[in-house]
């Protein structure tokens, strides 16, 4: 029932957040989910609720599962080139099992 | 000429003024409010004020202001703006430029982190622009209605500027044939930012609609003391940014406690023509000054961080934050008072 699929996790500045799930989706994904995230990376704490004078620098997590590597690859390079180099963020892969696999594939 | 005496005792008198003011300031709720919450976060409180409520302050003050504005504008003269208007454009602009040449020859400054930081200070702060009105108010001081429409006429062409002058280095610096900029995207950009989408729409309901109802029973009583969260939680800020600020260069620090004071007096001096030219308000010449001298905390960041992303935001943020809004509020409000006061006789 269930099948093996590649989930994307990028983790990033929610100014950049609309722009990501764009380019996510011109990659030829069905769907992504965005949360609220804080925490601690090399450039500095983060925090999830607490109030920030600017809100469009608080993090998200977002996460997309791709039918195939090919894919989380290619969201995963164009991510990294088209804003890493200046935004702060990062981004790893996971496997997950996931079941209705025809909701993945356009 | 006058005796040198009675030079002295002027600047005595002026310092004493001023000097009386900073005591008065001390005490008024703004500043108690930014300096409680600044040495409650320097005692690790765990105090904390959720950011939906921090929103709602921003709105509440920038839909006062804007009704208030408004109201007054439908029966005002507006063609007097335009003279004021220009001297706010100039200064915006000109703190940009001249604070891009100083803060750019310093060691260990990056042209990118100082091009948006001086952006950053020529931009306003929309909660300094409400302390000083609430002071000049509670001292029943006149200015004309359309004063805080002057904030986008300054704002935005010094975030428009610093972002085309950072450009220009980084195309300069790379030799690569530069991108045309495009400067819609960003004048949009800062009109569609929450805090100026308020006061637009506060002017515009102002002055098309019959708000006065709303605005007498809860804009208005409530305006003072969300003002006093607001303050509250710029003050938290402050000092939680300081750590970032530390990590950078030093002369972010030198540049954020001086520049609010200089560019308040040319905002000032710039008031001060207008005032010849047109009978522009001593009020209204102390309000330029504090816009001129503050730094913008809401709008103004994202803006540039989307305009040049490759500026560290710890630099900017935490100049601005940590140290130009405190100076900007506790040292410039009183001195362009105190200004204004020896300037124009007891007027402001």
């Amino acid at each position: 029932m269930s099948l093996e699929a590649v989930k994307v996790v990028v983790i990033t500045e929610k100014l950049i957040a609309e722009k990501v799930c764009a380019l996510i989706e011109a990659c030829g994904a069905t769907g992504y989910t965005v949360v609220a995230a804080g925490g601690k990376g090399s450039r500095s704490i983060r925090s999830a609720n607490r109030a920030r004078v600017v809100d469009e620098f608080s993090n998200v997590k977002i996460e997309v599962v791709t039918p195939d590597v090919a894919m989380a690859n290619q969201i995963a390079e164009s991510v990294i080139d088209e804003f890493l180099n200046d935004y702060s963020g990062i981004t790893y892969f996971e496997t997950v099992q996931i079941v209705r696999s025809q909701k993945f594939r356009r | 000429m006058p005796h040198p005496a009675n030079h002295w005792r002027v600047t005595i008198d002026l310092l004493t003024e001023i000097l009386g003011r900073f005591l008065i300031q001390f005490q008024s709720p703004a500043l108690a409010f930014l300096l409680g919450g600044i040495l409650i976060a320097a005692c690790g409180s765990r105090l904390q004020i959720p950011d939906a409520v921090y929103k709602f302050c921003v709105f509440m003050l920038l839909m006062r202001i804007g009704l208030e504005g408004g109201i007054e504008i439908r029966h005002g003269e507006i063609v007097s703006m335009l003279v004021p208007a220009v001297a706010a454009v100039a200064v915006g602009c000109l703190i940009v430029y001249l604070g891009r040449m100083v803060l750019i020859r310093l060691p260990g400054v990056r042209p990118d982190d100082a091009i948006a930081t001086v952006g950053l200070f020529g931009a306003v702060s929309a909660s300094t622009l409400a302390a000083a009105m609430v002071l000049l108010e509670q001292q029943q001081a006149r200015f004309e209605a359309w004063v805080p429409a002057l904030y986008p006429f300054m704002d935005i062409p010094a975030l428009v500027l610093a972002i085309v002058l950072a450009n220009i280095q980084k195309s300069s610096a790379s030799g690569v044939q530069r991108k045309k900029i495009r400067i819609m995207p960003i004048v949009l950009e800062s009109l569609q930012g929450s805090a100026l989408s308020a006061l637009l729409l506060g002017i515009l309901l102002g002055l098309l609609a019959h708000p006065e109802s709303v605005f007498e029973t809860f804009y208005d009583p409530l305006f003072q003391g969300f003002l006093s969260v607001l303050m509250l939680t710029m003050g938290l800020e402050a000092y939680s940014r300081l750590v970032e600020l530390r990590a950078v260069a030093h002369w972010y620090a030198l540049y954020a406690a001086i520049a609010p004071i200089l560019h308040g007096l040319l905002g000032f001096a710039f008031g001060y023509i207008a005032h010849v030219l047109t009978g522009f308000s001593p009020a209204g010449v102390v309000l330029l000054a504090v816009m001129a001298g503050s730094s913008s905390d809401i709008s103004g960041p994202p803006t540039l961080r989307a305009g040049i992303p490759s500026a560290n935001p710890s630099a900017y943020i935490g100049a601005s934050t940590s140290v130009g809004t405190p100076v900007a509020i506790v040292f410039g409000i009183p001195l362009y008072i105190a200004l204004a006061d020896w300037i124009f006789g007891s007027a402001a």
